[in-house]
């Protein structure tokens, strides 16, 4: 409301200026003639005093006193043709003029202003009730704080859950770091560390935050969150059997109204969601359900012989087309688990001849392998 | 409130200016004396809204309102005070408002100073910057709005780049525009003038104070940014001939044409069309640097920010204003009544020699400038004009109008004596040579063109105190008579010899660096010596110091006499701005007679040592003294009685004179 009364008042006074004249009467006015010879006066003091101070010689003073003689005589008499009366169109265009101002600065500045929002000066701010104040507010007065104490451990312990909280990853991993290297590691900002790494790179949970987790249930072996986020990371590998058992675990040991009940719950029914998925979406990659269902009720011979002829098959197939490094992985490991181990290794060597010995596909190949406890052949 | 109230008075001043620019130009085109004299209200309450308009803008900087989105863009909670109102015109939009602010404030002295003016004349050049004024504003509203709001605001903003968090900042803008701006009241007058057809007598006598204004400003303008740049930019350099340099340089040598020419005018009353046209471009020369450096056409410290549509936009007031008001005076100029004739041999013939020099100069420059822009236009090769360019030509145009300045003085107005004038500087042009000598056979290392260049220097400096020796009459009158006499010279004698001092200062300075410069870098390790230019610096070591904004390492020299007395403690530093991410260097400087030993360090080495920059910088302070000097010749001159003329008392009838007669 302020603001109005004095914009008011500013285009009142900026109307006066342009008014006043307008309706003042004023006496005849100057002509520029009368000007001139004021100008022509000054100079003549000029020489006089230049010449009094002997800068010019007598002579000298005398011809320039002379030549402004000339110029002022030459200036006439002629009356002033200026006007004080105002014509029609000129009063006209007068008071246009005065009703313009309102017009373009109102209009504009409903164009431009912003008359609602209030200056915001920081102390102000800063200044007020927390009570009042947003989640943003309180987050940069903390980091105000902490900019100009970097050392305040407990700072930074209350800021870093609420950086999660609000989405900021980024600066809640920098939290927890800092955190931990001040006030020590505990189960929580370890946790809470893992969670900000993963929630960082948009859920996929790192080595790194996966190293966070293991600490958190180092230090506190039933930590839920760590436990949680394992699981979840099982999942992610691929592992779900594991880790939708890795949840049900969860579920026994957990209190009963554990927050954690209704993610566990929900991560489980996805996980299952997606184990049956992988398996009716992938018959040409590996058994289908179907096929193991059958498997499992065959007796141990022919559940052999069934297993051998998937084996040739997938064989055959990699012979066919044989840049196809999953394949490989799935025939070496295959042999290795019917006890195979020469087949075993020929499928590795044909493997790695296939894809390119120097790969990284064969390089994968030959970890693999290695991992199986498959040693390298030469 | 305070910053909504404060761009409801830049929209109510952009309405008000253009009334301002209409309605006195019709009152003085039909003789309405009431519409005439709404230009002076109007123009004063125009200035009164802009200063509340950058004052509301002050105040949010000064508060860290980050609702503004300006202060959110250029400014930190953590900087401190000064660096804080400093910066509100170290941006792009904030510049610009002060910009207007000046053009304000100097409309409403004419308005409020200008009762000896005929009234149409004052009513035209109040509605030329009612123009001025308007356009600006509307660039302002239009483009580059300092008062756009920010929500919700941020609690912290971006900080000022680094560089522009100094003192020299403080100072060097409002003076360079103080000095641009101040052209444009001799802009106006010359287009009132062609407006009317008429020049009055009176004309010369107001514009001569303007430009003399505005060039005490203008020199204190470069000189302030030419030795930020030296101190702050870590380069030890003062001239680089950098186009946002050349930009604030053109109008200066225009402005220097138009101070003479100007005084020939006002004398002799000649020159007059020359001297109207002079004070177009010497005001579009402004405008172009105002177009150059805020355009974003140059990447520079300077160009805060590129925006196409500002450049155009600029573009668009500099080619109405400058073509404008050349096809105005290509229609008008005839209708001016041409000024005398006059001896090539006289003070008058001297002055056009002058300004024949230093707007071939400025042309030189112009061209210098504008040619890789021109290049990269039409063909997009990049091309740079250097300072071997500016050298071999600007450099050439000076040498015979330094030259030639002593004579100047000492010619009579009309009718010169060219020999009885040589004759009287006989003593300068042996003080002059035996400089000349003295630097060639006693200083070391010094060559043929530093011992020339220290000749043209005291040249000039002997050849101002002649002027001010003779003028006081030495050689005839008794020493207190000379006395009495020196001290009642009018002013404006003083000026011009304390001007051309400055100059020769400067020149002195120039050469003195430019040929005796000592440049030494070297990897030093804590308690390492250094020698240089007949001084030992021992390096102390480095150590991290924390600021209100920044980090920064300083390391220690002291520094010790060849007979190994300590002179002092230097301290250079490397400073670093978390906000914006940008280090900066902060020259240590020992000042040491007129010369500075200039040390920057350098990136530190893996042994623990650090590159240092150490520059032996020979009479380098006189380039900035000569500046100064040159201001107090300026401002000396500005309290010369013969520039404030009383208002008339009668009326009378306007005439064209015809000068035939020296006046001093």
């Amino acid at each position: 409301m302020l603001f109005w009364v004095v914009a008011a008042l500013l285009t009142l006074a900026a109307c006066m200026a342009v008014l006043l004249p307008l309706v003042r009467g004023r006496e005849a006015g100057d002509s520029t003639g009368s000007h001139d010879l004021e100008v022509y006066r000054d100079q003549l003091a000029e020489v006089d005093r230049d010449a009094a101070r002997g800068l010019i010689a007598a002579a000298e003073a005398e011809q320039a006193r002379a030549e402004i003689g000339r110029r002022i005589l030459r200036l006439g008499n002629q009356p002033t043709s200026a006007t004080t009366s105002n014509g029609t169109a000129q009063r006209a265009a007068g008071m246009a003029a005065v009703l313009a101002i309102p017009l373009i600065a109102w209009g504009l500045y409903a164009f431009l202003g912003s008359p609602a929002l209030p200056s915001q000066p920081l102390q102000d701010r800063l200044a007020k009730n927390p009570a009042d104040s947003s989640v943003d507010e309180l987050v940069a007065r903390a980091e105000a704080h902490l900019a100009a104490n970097p050392k305040d451990g407990r700072g930074w312990d209350v800021l870093a859950p609420i950086y999660l909280r609000i989405g900021r990853a980024g600066d809640a991993v920098i939290a927890y770091r800092n955190t931990i290297s001040i006030n020590g590691t505990t189960a929580d900002r370890e946790s809470g560390l893992g969670e900000a790494i993963a929630m960082a790179a948009g859920g996929m949970i790192s080595a790194d935050a996966e190293a966070a987790f293991r600490r958190a249930l180092a230090a506190e072996p039933g930590n839920a969150k760590a436990q949680f986020y394992l699981a979840s990371a099982l999942a992610q590998e691929g592992k779900l059997t594991e880790a939708a058992a890795a949840w049900q675990a969860m579920l026994g040991t957990l209190p009963a109204d554990s927050p954690w009940r209704s993610p566990i719950g929900r991560a489980i029914a996805e996980a299952e969601r997606r184990a049956s998925l992988a398996a009716g979406n992938a018959p040409a990659d590996g058994p289908s359900q179907d096929q193991i269902d059958a498997a499992a009720e065959m007796s141990p011979q022919d559940r052999a012989a069934m297993i051998e002829t998937m084996v040739a098959q997938l064989d055959e197939r990699l012979r066919a087309n044989p840049r196809d490094a999953e394949g490989w992985r799935r025939l070496v490991r295959s042999h290795q688990v019917l006890g195979n181990a020469d087949a075993a290794r020929d499928a590795l060597q044909r493997g790695v001849a296939a894809l390119g010995a120097d790969s990284e596909e064969a390089k994968g190949l030959q970890a693999f392998a290695a991992s199986l406890g498959l040693a390298k052949t030469e | 409130m305070i910053v909504e109230t404060g761009h409801f008075a830049l929209v109510l001043a952009f309405a008000l200016a253009l009334v301002q620019s209409t309605v006195p130009l019709i009152g003085a085109r039909t003789g309405n004396e009431r519409m005439m004299a709404v230009g002076g209200p109007a123009a004063i309450t125009g200035f009164a809204l802009i200063a509340l308009s950058f004052a509301a803008l002050t105040m949010a900087y000064a508060q860290s309102d980050f609702s503004v989105l300006n202060v959110w863009e250029n400014s930190h909670s953590l900087k401190p005070m000064l660096f804080k109102i400093t910066g509100t015109w170290g941006n792009h939009e904030g510049s610009m408002l002060l910009w207007v602010l000046i053009l304000t404030f100097f409309g409403a002295l004419v308005a409020s100073f200008g009762a000896n003016l005929p009234a149409s004349l004052r009513a035209n050049v109040l509605a030329v910057q009612g123009w001025i004024g308007a356009a600006f504003m509307l660039f302002l509203l239009a483009t580059s709005n300092p008062f756009a709001r920010l929500t919700p605001a941020p609690f912290e903003g971006q900080d000022l780049n680094p560089i522009l968090q100094d003192i020299g900042l403080a100072i060097h803008p409002p003076m360079l525009y103080l000095g641009y701006v101040g052209f444009s009241i001799c802009f106006s007058f010359a287009v009132a003038a062609l407006i009317d057809g008429r020049i009055d007598a009176a004309w010369a006598r107001w514009v001569r104070p303007w430009t003399l204004a505005a060039w005490v400003f203008l020199t204190g303008g470069i000189a302030m940014g030419s030795y930020w740049a030296y101190y702050e930019l870590g380069w030890g350099g003062f001239w680089f001939w950098d186009p946002v340099e050349n930009a604030s340089f053109m109008p200066w040598l225009a402005g220097t044409a138009l101070l003479h020419s100007a005084l020939v005018m006002e004398k002799r009353s000649a020159l007059k069309i020359w001297t109207v046209l002079l004070a177009i471009l010497t005001f579009s020369l402004s405008l172009l640097g105002t177009f150059l450096v805020r355009s974003g056409v140059l990447t520079s410290v300077h160009a805060f920010a590129t925006d196409p549509s500002r450049g155009i936009f600029i573009l668009a007031i500099l080619t109405v204003f400058i073509g404008g008001s050349l096809a105005l005076f290509a229609l008008r100029a005839s209708s001016l009544t041409a000024g005398g004739i006059f001896q090539p041999i006289s003070r008058e013939g001297a002055l056009v020699l002058n300004n024949l020099f230093l707007t071939t100069a400025a042309a030189t420059v112009l061209i210098g400038t504008l040619y890789p822009l021109f290049i990269e236009a039409v063909s997009g090769d990049k091309i740079s004009v250097g300072a071997p360019f500016f050298n071999l030509t600007f450099g050439l145009l000076m040498i015979p109008l330094l030259a030639l300045v002593p004579f100047g003085p000492m010619l009579a107005w009309k009718r010169g004596d060219l020999l009885g004038a040589a004759q009287r500087l006989m003593f300068a042009f042996g003080g002059a040579l035996l400089a000349v000598l003295v630097v060639l056979f006693f200083v070391d290392g010094a060559s043929v063109f530093a011992a020339l260049g220290a000749g043209l220097a005291f040249w000039l400096i002997l050849g101002a105190l002649t002027d001010l020796v003779l003028k006081a009459g030495i050689p005839q009158v008794k020493p207190s008579v000379a006395f009495s006499r020196l001290i009642g010279l009018p002013r404006s004698v003083f000026g011009t010899a304390l001007a051309h001092l400055g100059l020769g200062l400067t020149v002195l300075g120039i050469v003195g660096v430019v040929s005796l410069e000592a440049e030494r870098i070297v990897t030093m390790r804590p308690g390492e010596t250094l020698d240089i230019a007949g001084y030992s610096l021992r390096f102390e070591g480095t150590q991290p110091f924390k600021g209100p904004n920044y980090t920064e390492d300083q390391g220690r020299f002291v520094l010790s006499g060849s007979g190994g007395q300590v002179l002092g403690e230097i301290m250079s530093a490397k400073r670093f701005y978390p906000v914006r991410q940008m280090p900066t260097t902060e020259a240590g400087i020992k000042t040491l007679g007129l010369s500075q030993l200039y040390i920057s360090l350098g990136d530190a080495t893996a042994d623990g040592g650090i590159v240092v920059r150490v520059w032996w910088k020979p009479m380098v302070t006189l380039i900035w003294l000569g500046g100064l000097m040159m201001m107090i010749a300026g401002t000396i001159s500005l309290m010369d009685r013969r520039l404030r003329v009383g208002a008339p008392a009668k009326r009378a009838k306007p005439s064209v004179d015809k000068p035939a007669a020296s006046v001093s």
